[in-house]
């Protein structure tokens, strides 16, 4: 996989008839009936729709943590560019390797490890993207890097708390924190504020906003129009497919 | 990196795992006690097998062979051979002072050279001692004091004689005496844990031990019976001779210490008839003697029968106890003995026939027993092991049910399906190590203290697992090997991955999407 710089006019990811059916038993069920959606670099976009439209499953797919299904003869072609790269096409180890250090995942309910501290959570992703002898050479780099974006969302002084003694906007910010340790391309949030109160949401979404402003290129699923409207575009999902604007 | 982390983390923050681990723990512990245990007790067997009988022996036994004396002086002039010494073994019939009478192993040996070439010396049990046996509470043990005698007695024990007073002078006078097994007399009476108290006791009829004044090498006496036979192997009449007790030894081999007894080569040799003597022919008729008077003529000497000792035994100049070795030496015996049989064709045994017998030959059967008993109680220990590899796997196949959203979660930030696998076998590792540490720690506990939590087991619960009737020795033998400790730690390490290895590949397969779902 070649992953190059490109110009801000160039879509960072780009995905082309994509679609997902899930096996329930001996039922079929499409959730993504052939989507297509471009992200520019720097971009803000929103997926909106209801629950069940397949907004999720969509952002799993650009993430590389699901498969979209094989292109057939009936569907024509389908891909899922990041650069030049085609996700759908990637091994395995590459996926893996696009999960470590292009994209950052924010999920609506945190996912942090509870056994670790609000520093280690952070540190974790760092060392995922590492070699073993990479990060002890660089481990007080990382430290320093981790400290300073838990600094950035407001949570200095939280360092050596565990998550269960954290609220739940502060969870969210560590999960942005870790989301951003490897200074990914590409940062997908699934219904970021889904699980917090209205002003903890705000702040969490001004959270996105700065980052936003400050260069990050991001993809936010969410059902809430509010949320939707600090992007740059919405991109609006219905029963598996794009809505037109 | 992150797999050491979560290591780290899993370990300290979970009683699970622990239980894993002390599963680990018990498992490696018991292997290793078996073994060390087991293998004491071979490495017990084996010295004391050859404590008495020096590294090779030229044995031809009951009727012996002449000119050994040629023979040892060959032996002796061998740069790898440290020693030689003649003895004679037959079975007899001892006559003990409180009117038993036994059948034991009766030897015969030269003090001074079969101390050069066994640990004979060392065995002996009545000499001057310093310090109390530990348990010795009321220091009753008569050794204690008195060293002026004990010295004497030790003396006369190496070289199998009883000092004693003579009727008129102020010179000592030495009388061959008996060497017995400690426990020949009875008089010995062996706590249950091995000790003997250094206080002569005799049971009375309750049951119960009475102290009794009979110090065997100081007033004892007893009488040997034993089968002479020809050289044509056929018995002659039964010779008995009262010896008194020169000492007592303590080999720590009980079927030795209950049924052998020494005695002097020259008085062994005289009762079987195998001393020198002179081969006469009845006189011819009648003659007349200085006197001038008519008498029968005297028998006519027509030859010298040698005398002959059933064994030589070999004292190699290394110190190795590998069987190599002792055969090395064996193969260097043999070689001597062939050209001393041919210098004396037709009057020693040709060396065909000869038996030469390291060590470990004579004692193969017990040997070879000890180690097929050890490697079948290691396998069915280990056995018993694997369910530690089973007990691992149940746990840890909970614990990745109990983490499937944490594998989903690393499986987002990156992880691949092999580092997700690393992480369970990082952690069945440390499990296993942990298990293995703590399991040896009990071990090395048990190991070395084992003859106290015997002894304590018996004192509190009357339970006295280890019965030295049956088990020869007196004490329970250990010996901590140290290789023998890294594989069974290696083993426990290893087993606890095992069981760690399908739970970590289910984690692996794990789809991330399913995970981070997973409620």
């Amino acid at each position: 996989m070649t992953m190059t710089a490109t110009d801000t006019n160039t879509p960072v990811l780009r995905a082309t008839n994509v679609r997902k059916t899930y096996q329930l038993g001996r039922l079929r069920v499409p959730v993504l009936r052939g989507v297509n959606i471009d992200v520019r670099r720097g971009e803000f976009v929103a997926i909106l729709g209801a629950s069940g439209s397949g907004k999720s499953t969509l952002l799993h797919l650009l993430g590389g943590l699901d498969a979209a299904d094989k292109a057939t003869a009936e569907t024509g072609p389908a891909s899922i560019e990041f650069e030049s790269s085609d996700l759908i096409r990637l091994s395995n180890g590459r996926l893996d390797e696009y999960r470590r250090r292009r994209v950052g995942f924010v999920f609506q309910f945190y996912h942090l490890l509870p056994e670790l501290t609000v520093l280690q959570n952070v540190t974790i992703a760092a060392m995922t993207a590492m070699g073993k002898l990479e990060y002890w050479a660089k481990r007080s780099e990382v430290r320093a890097h981790a400290s300073a974006l838990l600094e950035r969302v407001g949570l200095g002084h939280r360092l050596l708390h565990r998550p269960a003694e954290l609220s739940g906007g502060e969870r969210q910010r560590v999960a942005i924190a870790r989301a951003l340790v490897n200074k990914p391309d590409l940062l997908l949030a699934d219904e970021p504020t889904g699980n917090l109160d209205r002003v903890t949401g705000a702040s969490i979404l001004d959270l996105f906003s700065d980052l936003h402003k400050g260069g990050q290129t991001m993809v936010v699923v969410t059902h809430d129009e509010a949320t939707a409207a600090r992007a740059d575009r919405v991109v609006r999902l219905v029963d598996g497919c794009v809505q037109p604007n | 990196m992150y797999q050491f982390l979560l290591t780290q983390r899993y370990l300290t923050s979970k009683v699970m795992p622990l239980l894993a681990a002390l599963a680990v723990a018990l498992c490696t512990a018991m292997v290793i006690i078996v073994w060390s245990v087991m293998g004491g007790f071979l490495v017990m067997l084996i010295n004391s097998g050859r404590t008495l009988v020096g590294d090779v022996t030229v044995s031809w036994p009951i009727t012996g062979f002449a000119h050994y004396e040629e023979l040892i002086k060959r032996l002796e002039a061998d740069p790898e051979v440290a020693a030689a010494t003649p003895t004679i073994e037959t079975y007899g019939l001892i006559g003990l002072p409180d009117g038993r009478t036994e059948t034991v192993m009766i030897k015969g040996v030269d003090g001074p050279s079969y101390t050069k070439v066994t640990d004979f010396a060392d065995t002996l049990y009545w000499k001057p001692i310093d310090t109390p046996h530990v348990k010795d509470e009321f220091k009753d043990d008569v050794r204690l004091n008195n060293h002026t005698l004990w010295n004497f007695v030790f003396e006369g024990g190496k070289r199998l004689v009883r000092f004693e007073k003579p009727e008129r002078g102020n010179v000592a006078v030495e009388r061959p005496g008996a060497v017995l097994g400690v426990s020949v007399s009875g008089f010995n009476i062996r706590e249950p844990w091995g000790f003997y108290p250094g206080q002569a006791r005799a049971r009375q009829p309750d049951g119960t031990l009475k102290p009794v004044q009979t110090i065997l090498p100081v007033d004892g006496q007893v009488t040997i019976n034993v089968l002479p036979m020809d050289s044509k192997g056929r018995a002659i009449d039964m010779v008995a001779r009262s010896f008194p007790v020169a000492n007592e030894f303590h080999s720590g081999l009980y079927e030795i210490d209950h049924k052998t007894v020494f005695i002097p080569l020259i008085s062994l040799q005289q009762m079987l008839k195998m001393d020198r003597a002179e081969k006469s022919a009845p006189g011819d008729g009648i003659t007349i003697n200085e006197k001038g008077e008519e008498v029968f003529a005297p028998d006519t000497v027509i030859g010298v029968d040698p005398a002959r000792v059933t064994n030589v035994l070999v004292r190699g100049k290394s110190q190795s106890f590998e069987s190599a070795a002792a055969d090395r030496l064996a193969d260097r015996v043999a070689s001597i003995y062939r050209q001393f049989a041919k210098d004396f064709e037709g009057q020693v045994p040709p060396s065909t026939s000869i038996r030469i017998l390291t060590w470990e030959d004579q004692n193969r059967t017990m040997i070879n027993a000890v180690r097929k008993e050890t490697a079948l109680v290691l396998f069915i220990f280990s056995f018993v092991s694997m369910t530690a590899v089973f007990l691992v796997l149940a746990i840890f196949w909970a614990m990745v049910s109990e983490k499937t959203k944490d594998i989903g979660i690393l499986r987002a930030i990156g992880a691949s399906r092999s580092g997700v696998a690393g992480t369970w076998l990082l952690y069945g590792a440390a499990i296993g190590l942990l298990g293995a540490v703590v399991g040896f720690g009990i071990a090395y506990g048990v190991v070395t203290n084992i003859n106290a939590i015997h002894e304590w087991l018996g004192e509190k619960l009357g339970l006295y697992i280890w019965d030295p009737k049956v088990y020869y020795f007196s004490r329970i033998p250990s010996d901590l090997n140290a290789t023998h400790v890294s594989i069974v730690l290696t083993g426990g390490i290893l087993a606890s991955c095992l069981g760690a290895l399908w739970p970590a590949l289910r984690a692996a397969r794990m789809s991330p999407v399913r995970a981070l779902r997973f409620e």
